[in-house]
Formats: C-alpha cells, structure tokens, sequence
C-alpha cells in the first residue's frame, strides 16, 4: 500500500529547502521516477516537494560553457541548437533517455538524482541491502544486467545525463554549495548509509554548469530496444585541449570515469556479466572514435 | 434445415466429436465472375471514430453507479500456507464492503480461485471490495496474514529431474524412426531453449459485475462472452440467459482471455455479497505474474534425410515448463506435420513449476515449436548444402501428415516462393560481410488451423432508414472482426460499409457466438452474416420485383440502389425501406458444418533480414516479408494490420521479450513493462506483406482465420537469419545483446 504523503510546490529556493529539510520529504521533478518508487514502497514520503517552481529552467550560455536550470526538461536539453552544436555528447545523451513523453516530463537534476534500476531494488516484496536489507539479492540471484564491478550492490548507474556531464567535466550548483564536479554529487553507498547521493538532507540541485566547452564530444550507448530502454552500457567522450575525458554509466554503482587508454580497468565483470565487458570495450572505442 | 449432426469440433489443434445443431447454408457463393463492390478492398475500422476520439468504452472504463472497488491480497511466496488471516479486520474498516477468502468462492475449472495454500508468488488468497481504491488497499492490509513458506521449484531443467508433471509424458510415433534415421545420409541434432512470453494487453484483465434481482450482468475484458456466461451460470446455478456477459471494446487478449476468468469469479462473488456494482481491474504487475504466458520450452530435434534432403526421420521432445497448472500445447506439432515425412516420433514432458499459470498466447505452442523446428531444418539444410528453401518446397506435403487426409486447400509452396522473390531470397549471400555489422536472410514457414466451424449465428436487419444493423455473438478483441462482418453486409445489401451498424459482445442481444481462440471467429461467423445479409437481400428484392413489375433475378442490388441488369431501372434502396415504416426485414444466418474426412490448415512463410553489430550484440531486423495463405480475404487493411501484430509480438519473442524468474525467492523480477520489454515503433522493421487471397473451395465464403498465423514464422526466420549473417547457430530466444554477445565469444 502506498504510504500517504503530503505533496507541496514551493515558488522559492528557500521554501524548497527548508520543507526538504524535514525528515520524510523527498524531492520531485518530473515525478517519473519518485512516484514509481512511491507506488513500490521505495524510501516511504510523507511530503513530496515538487521543486519545479522552485528552481530555474531553461538553458543559458556562461562564457565559453553552458548553465542548465535544473528544472530544464530533458527534451528542452535534447533539441536546444546550442547543445546540439557544442555539447554533442549531452545533446545524444538526453535524446536517448526512454521515450519522448518521459524526456518532456523528465528534469535534469531528477535524471542526475533518479534510483538504480536494479530489479531486486524496485522488487515490490523485497527489501534488498541498498533499500536497507541484509542481502543483495543481486549477486545470490538473476544479475544478468548489473555491473561489473563487485561490491556490496551490484546496481548500476542509469542516468545518461550523467555519464555525459562528467565527460564534459560539469560542475553542480546547489542551494548551498557553488560549482563542485559532478563526480561528488555522487557516493559509495555504505552500511550506514544507503544513499548514492552526497547531497545532505534538503539540499538542493539548482543548475548544472559545463564550464568550457569542448572540442568535440559524443555519447555512445548500447540499449536492449530502439527507445524506452535504460542503456545497458552508455559511454561519453569529450576531447579537451587538456586530454580526453571518456565515463560511462551501466557497469559500476556511480557514474565513472574512465581511462581512455584502458576503459576496462578496474572493471573485472560477474558471473553473469562478463559480456558487458565486450559490449563496454566497443562503446568507448566508438565514443572516443567520434571525437578523434 | 436445422439438423443435430455428430461433427468433428477443432480448437488449436485439439479434434473432439459433437453434437453439433448445423443449418445448411444455402447461400450461393461468391461467383468467380462477380464483381465484389467492397469485400477485399481496404477498410479502416468501423469503430476507428470512436477508438481515437476516446468515445469507445472500453471494460476498464465502466462505472456503474455506486461501483466499488476490488483488490486481491497475492502471496508474495513462490509456494506456501497461509497460518492466519483476518478476514474480519478487513471487513470492519469504513468504507469496506465485502470481504472474501479461500473456501468462499464456486471453484472455476475444478479449481479454487482463493486458496490458503498458494503454490507461486502471485496467487490469489483473498479479495476485498471498497468504496475507493484506497480503502481497498487498507483492507488487503488489514488481512495480515502470516505465512509458511514451503519448498519450491521453478527452474525447468529442475523440475524435470524431480519428474513433476501436469499430466503423464505422452509419446506419439509413426513408421520407423530409429531406421530411417540409421539409413539417413545427414542427421543432425539440437536443442533449443525459449523463454516464457507474456501476452501484455494494453488493457489488463478486469471485469465489472452487477446484480439486479437474482440476475447477474458481468463486463468483461474476454475472449469468450458465451464461455464466461456459460461457466457463471453454472456457478451459481442460474439460467443461462440469467447472466449477461458483454464486451464490446477490449484491449486485446491474444488468448489470455478466456471465459470468465479468476477476476470475473472475484468480482461477481464480491458485488453479490455487497449487492453493489464491483470492478476489479488488475494491475500491470498482476498482469505478469498471474494472467498467464506462453510456456518455457526446451526442445529437442534430431531429425535425418537423404542426400536429396527428404525427410527420412523426426524424432523431437518437448519439455514445457506449464508452471501451476495449464493447458499443454503443441509444441511439436510442427515437427510433426509441417513437412512430410513418413516416420515421425515425439515426447512432450509437460513440467509443474511453482510459477504462475500458462493459457495460450497467439499460437500457442505452434509459435515456439516453429521457432525450434524451422532452425533445425536450416541446420540440416546446411549440413547437406542445399538452399533452406528449396529443402522445403522438396519436402512439400499433400496430405495431412497426422491423419493423411486431404487439405481443403494449401498453398504453402506459393507462399514460399513469394515470400523469398519479395526478399530478394537469391541474392541473400550479397548480404554478408566481415565487417562489425553483419547482414543476414533467413525464412520460415508455418502451417496452423483456423477453419472456424459451427455453431455460430447471425441476424440482419434492415428498416426505413436503409442502414442495416447486424447482431451476432462474437466480440471482437480487437482483430477487426467487427469492420470484416460489416463488409460482407454491405457487400449483399448495396451499400457503404460505413452504414453497417454492428452490435455485437452482448449474450442477451444475439444468438450464440464463438470463443475468440484458434483464429476461428470469422471463419465460424462471416459465413452465418453473409447468409443473413443475404437472407434480407431476397426480401428486398422480392419487394422491389413487385414493386417495379421486374423479375427479382433481373436485379441488381449497388451503391445504395436496386437497378435492373439492363440498367433501364434504377431507383434509391430508401424508396422501398421508406415504405417500411416501423418494420424491419429481417434476415437470419447460421454456420454450416465443415466438409468431412478433410483437414482445414492455414499456412505462410516469412523472410526476415537482420543486422548484427558483432560488437555490441544488438540485432535489429531490418525487413520482415510476409505471405499467408488464409483463403479469402475480406478487408485487406484489416488483414494486414494482423500480420503487422503478428510480426511485431513475433519480433519481441526472438529479440527481448522473456520473464525473469530470481532463483532464490522463485519470484518475478520482471513483471513489468520496464523491464519485461515487448518492442516500440523504433523496434519495428519494414513489413511487406501480401496474400494467395485464394478461396478455400470447400468452406463458406472460401475464409480461414488470420489472428495466429502471422505470429508463428517470425521469431525462426529471425534465428535462421542471425546464422546466415554470423554463421553461428544460436539456439536460445530471445537473442538479447548478453546472449549474442556471449555466443559470438
């Protein structure tokens, strides 16, 4: 039975942030994901903010990089003709999220922000270790899909978003911390803490900022049909002066970055999942081929 | 004249003697020199207005007045026993209205639908009805029941070795395998695997139920209105005709559907104890784990020729993983009569697993035996180095290879032909490369039944206005039977097809209708419409013969008019229904019995084109031709829009469709459509699809049924055609990404 919650839409960043503040509220943007895990007794609401109101939308150029309002719809992202022209891999990555209805629900801080996918999380009678259970129910049963990575999830990254925004060396912006690399919005989730958020309680995205953009840059993804599919594997490359940054989403908990020279590194595959090391190996050659 | 006739009944391969009332249909048939004005011409959908605009109601969208609201209270345990549960917790909350539990329902098919010794994850223990959703969901917690885990088993392969079957392991056997297949110059040997397919119609299953003065009405998302009124009516020992089922929109079934179903059952118990209007529709989840499926099969081949490729020898096993309980189908039927050959052995060892039902999905059994079968004889083809289609068109049968009795029509090797001229079949090698994305061709065939039969009747009539009304008992679940049966009125009235009015998907406004299942509503139907149509076509020519002084055979009925042969008369059918004032014409028509000692078979062949990314492991099909032979065909729109299904469900099957089971809790990972991926639009390839469009000479209308042969070929000429593009041979559905990947290795 769904947990009954309280649903509020502040106008401010400061409202937001004082409601998040409470112990039981989770933040919403499009709602695609949270009120899927709503319905599955996912991390229980008792109030479900809607930030929209809240925070900007709408995509700015900032120098020699953009500025991305974190409540900008993924679509907004995807057919924006600055993107398109000087942020390929963000404007490839945000075309391929699911389908078109959910691209214009879909925000892109709740992309950054959404759930792994793993099935035995989003189990509706399981309560697996990262729901804050004992067993990872994962690596004892059907990981078919997971990552390649041991650990004590086998859960994979799913946004596309991120794997291009940590390509193109994005910095978040919340409420109360300027311009840290996206890498840190992001943690190990530990026996303490379940969380693969570093965000502390009530604080909140406001925009995404690459800084510089690059020379080139491409998003290359394997999925397991044409469109509403999460990537199996997705992949970003983005050649600076400085060198070229390639992460990819789909083989490890976080969003990760990748050595150009040797993608499969630290990435020695499961049981079940040996093939996406193949699969992983061909993407980055693919990503890094279009920005050669 | 009516008659009571014993006749062989077909369902999906399964014969049984009846008795049968048939009238024999007099009607003349189509003459080859007619001009047919509108049957086999393309109309869209009588009902496309109504579908697109919202106006269709569909069962989901029924809401009486005072309607409450259903919930069941699942296991969450592959196999238990519930040790308690509070029935009367539940029943005391606000807003509660009736509270129900094992040992309160009428069995269904020797079955409870409620049990306390729920036997998968997903089984229905208890049911609730409430004012709203909410409290409906209250309730089911309020039920707190404790369960007793039990051992469970849902891994095929293991419940084979524990031998726990459905029903005994049954062998069939004709010749002499064993020395054909030692006399064979080629014999080859394989075993393939296919996952469990879930139907996933847009609408769940969901019914409504009301009771007014011991009579019950029922809403119902089925395949079957007649089935579910019949076994209702039975449950709670009532006249026939004291239930009244109706279905006029639904959103598919693809043979999950059948009768009244365990959510019919609940309903209607739940509105007579609450003595209020009751919907239950299922969720999406319940719509995976316990609606049904197409069973898990392994299937073995090893099957043997002559150095000319005749089939010397087929020898073939089948274990199928039913799950709970099920119907077991025929898998290996197409092992068995798809080509001849005189010496034939198969095994079907059908598994009992602690998973959900399986019923029939499109094909049921036929679609994943052909997906084995029609690999092996590509196997064996190659083995032998000869073409996979001329193997087939070598190995063409005359007869019908389980009875040797005479087809009513085939034309199979026509289908074949076609189908590889329209794929570019000999220039098939061109396609193939060394590079990272590799291009292949493959095809398949199939044979299938789908002649329909009796009973099924028809009535037509026709008032001032000149638009006739049809009412007929089937439902259309969405194949398009509705639009068909209004273009063969139309055809013997004179008129547009858009002036056919159809009330059909109600027990009480028609006479009996078949069950949607074996691709047999139209074949059974169209003949008793057309002889209806045709019955009021003879009265309104005899009126207007008497009318205008002319012999009624020197008249012509067309574009709304009566016309004279000679075409000196011509006059607006309303100048005579004008004169009918309040009566109508009304006409009568009836199935007539098929023609015996003959088997009624459709068949077809598929060409598919596929490309591998040898890197990344995705397959996309890039072009599917498609040639049935289904007899006649009524509105080619309508037709093509079956195989268009047909082909896409076929596409899912071999590319990502498959229920996950975890191992370790027996439970269903998938059970949605996030995960339980069936494909989208940008997953659909090019289809191009034609038909023999050849009347059957020996049944009504020269018809046969299209809803399940188009499903069957797809997923094997996939198969056949990854082999050609990779030269690796992989034997298990779906060939995800992971699997190719991991064969290509």
């Amino acid at each position: 039975m769904t947990h009954p919650f309280t649903y509020a839409r502040p106008v401010s960043i400061a409202e937001a942030s004082e409601r998040l503040g409470a112990p039981g509220a989770r933040a919403m943007g499009g709602g695609t994901d949270l009120l899927s895990q709503l319905q599955r007794g996912i991390r229980p609401a008792d109030e479900v903010v809607d930030v929209r109101s809240a925070v900007p939308a709408g995509i700015l150029a900032a120098g020699p990089g953009i500025r991305i309002g974190a409540a900008t719809r993924i679509a907004d992202v995807a057919r924006d003709p600055d993107v398109i022209a000087r942020f390929g891999a963000l404007a490839q990555a945000s075309a391929a999220v699911a389908s078109p209805q959910l691209r214009e629900m879909g925000t892109v801080a709740g992309n950054l922000c959404q759930a792994v996918r793993c099935w035995y999380f989003r189990h509706p009678d399981l309560t697996c270790w990262l729901r804050g259970g004992e067993t990872c129910y994962a690596q004892i049963g059907d990981h078919r899909k997971h990552g390649l990575e041991p650990g004590d999830c086998i859960s994979v990254a799913p946004s596309d978003l991120a794997a291009a925004l940590l390509a193109l060396d994005a910095v978040v912006t919340t409420d109360r911390r300027d311009g840290f690399p996206l890498a840190d919005l992001y943690r190990k989730a530990s026996a303490e803490n379940r969380s693969t958020l570093a965000l502390e309680q009530g604080e909140l995205i406001v925009a995404v900022t690459v800084p510089v953009a690059p020379e080139a840059s491409a998003y290359a993804r394997a999925g397991e049909r044409a469109a509403w599919s999460f990537a199996l594997c997705g992949v970003a490359a983005a050649r600076f002066a400085g060198g070229t940054r390639l992460a990819a989403i789909g083989v490890s908990n976080l969003p990760r970055l990748l050595d150009p020279a040797d993608p499969l590194a630290g990435l020695p595959g499961l049981e079940m999942t040996g093939w996406k090391r193949g699969m992983l190996q061909a993407l980055a050659e693919d990503a890094l081929a279009a920005v050669a | 004249m009516a008659r009571l006739v014993r006749s062989q009944v077909e369902m999906e391969g399964r014969y049984e003697e009846r008795w049968t009332l048939v009238e024999d249909d007099t009607t003349p048939e189509y003459g080859d020199d007619d001009e047919l004005a509108v049957v086999g011409g393309p109309h869209p959908r009588i009902s496309a207005a109504a579908r697109v605009s919202g106006s269709a109601r569909f069962i989901s969208d029924i809401a009486p007045q005072g309607v409450t609201h259903a919930a069941v209270l699942r296991s969450p345990h592959a196999n238990a026993r519930v040790t308690s549960l509070d029935l009367a917790a539940a029943a005391a909350l606000p807003g509660v209205r009736a509270v129900i539990g094992p040992g309160d329902l009428p069995d269904q098919g020797g079955r409870p639908v409620l049990t306390d010794v729920p036997a998968y994850a997903g089984a229905a223990v208890a049911a609730v009805a409430a004012d709203t959703e909410e409290a409906a969901e209250r309730a089911l917690a309020a039920l707190a029941p404790a369960w007793e885990p039990l051992g469970f088993v849902v891994d095929l392969d293991e419940g084979l070795a524990r031998q726990d079957f459905i029903s005994d392991p049954a062998e069939t056997e004709r010749g002499d395998v064993d020395a054909a297949l030692a006399g064979a110059a080629a014999v080859v040997e394989a075993e393939y695997r296919t996952g469990a397919q879930v139907q996933n119609p847009l609408e769940t299953h969901c019914a409504v139920a009301m009771w007014e003065a011991g009579t019950l009405t029922l809403w119902s998302s089925t395949q079957g209105i007649f089935a579910a009124r019949d076994e209702l009516a039975s449950a709670y020992d009532l006249e026939p005709d004291d239930v009244r089922v109706l279905c006029e929109y639904m959103g598919g079934g693809f043979g999950g559907k059948q009768g009244a179903g365990p959510e019919g059952f609940m309903a209607a118990e739940l509105a007579r104890r609450s003595g209020r209007p009751v919907r239950l529709v299922y969720s999406r989840a319940e719509e995976n784990i316990t609606a049904g499926h197409r069973a898990p099969t392994v299937q073995t081949y090893r099957i043997g020729a002559d150095a000319d490729g005749l089939l010397a020898g087929i020898e073939s096993s089948a274990v199928i993983g039913v799950g709970v309980h099920g119907w077991v189908f025929p898998v290996l039927n197409p092992a068995e009569t798809l080509y001849a050959c005189e010496n034939v052995r198969s095994m079907v060892l059908p598994v009992k697993l602690n998973l959900g039902f399986s019923n029939a999905f499109r094909a049921p059994g036929v679609m994943e035996g052909t997906f084995g079968f029609e690999q092996v004889i590509d196997e064996l083809a190659l083995e032998l180095g000869i073409d996979p289609l001329e193997i087939r068109l070598r190995n063409a049968a005359t007869v019908e290879q389980a009875s040797g009795n005479p087809y009513t029509s085939k034309h199979l090797e026509a289908c074949q032909r076609r189908a590889a001229e329209l794929a570019g079949w000999t220039e098939r090698d061109a396609l193939r490369s060394d590079g990272r994305v590799r291009r292949g061709m493959g095809l398949a065939s199939q044979i299938w039944w789908g002649g329909g039969g009796p009973p099924a009747h028809a009535a037509v009539r026709l008032g001032k206005t000149a638009r006739p009304t049809l009412v007929c008992g089937f439902q259309d679940i969405g194949t398009g039977t509705m639009t068909a049966c209004a273009v063969i009125v139309a055809e013997a009235l004179g008129v547009e097809v858009g002036a056919v009015r159809v009330q059909a998907g109600d027990t009480a406004r028609s006479g009996y209708g078949p069950t949607s299942g074996g691709s047999m509503t139209l074949a059974s139907v169209a003949p008793a419409v057309r002889s209806a149509a045709h019955d009021v076509r003879t009265q309104l020519l005899e009126l207007a013969s008497d009318m205008y002084e002319i012999a009624a055979s020197d008249l012509v009925l067309s574009g709304g008019a009566i016309s004279s042969r000679d075409g000196t008369l011509r006059h607006e059918i309303t100048e005579i229904t004008s004169l009918l004032g309040n009566s109508s014409l009304v006409g009568h028509g009836s199935r007539g019995p098929n023609p015996d000692g003959m088997r009624i078979h459709t068949f077809g062949c598929q060409v598919a084109q596929v490309a591998v990314d040898t890197r990344t492991g995705a397959v996309t099909v890039e072009r599917i031709c498609a040639v049935h032979d289904v007899g006649r065909i009524i509105n080619s729109m309508g037709a093509m829009s079956q195989v268009t299904g047909g082909v896409l469900q076929g596409v899912g099957f071999a590319l990502t469709e498959e229920r996950v089971v975890d191992p370790t809790t027996g439970t269903v990972v998938n059970a949605g459509l996030e995960d339980y991926k069936v494909p989208t639009m940008a997953d659909t390839p090019e289809i191009v699809c034609e038909f023999i469009d050849s009347p059957d000479p020996h049944l009504g209308l020269g018809i046969k049924g299209l809803g399940e042969p188009p499903i069957i070929p797809t997923a094997a000429a996939i198969g056949n055609a990854i082999a050609h593009a990779t030269g690796v041979r992989m034997r298990q559905a779906p060939y995800t990404p992971r699997r190719v990947l991991e064969a290509l290795a």
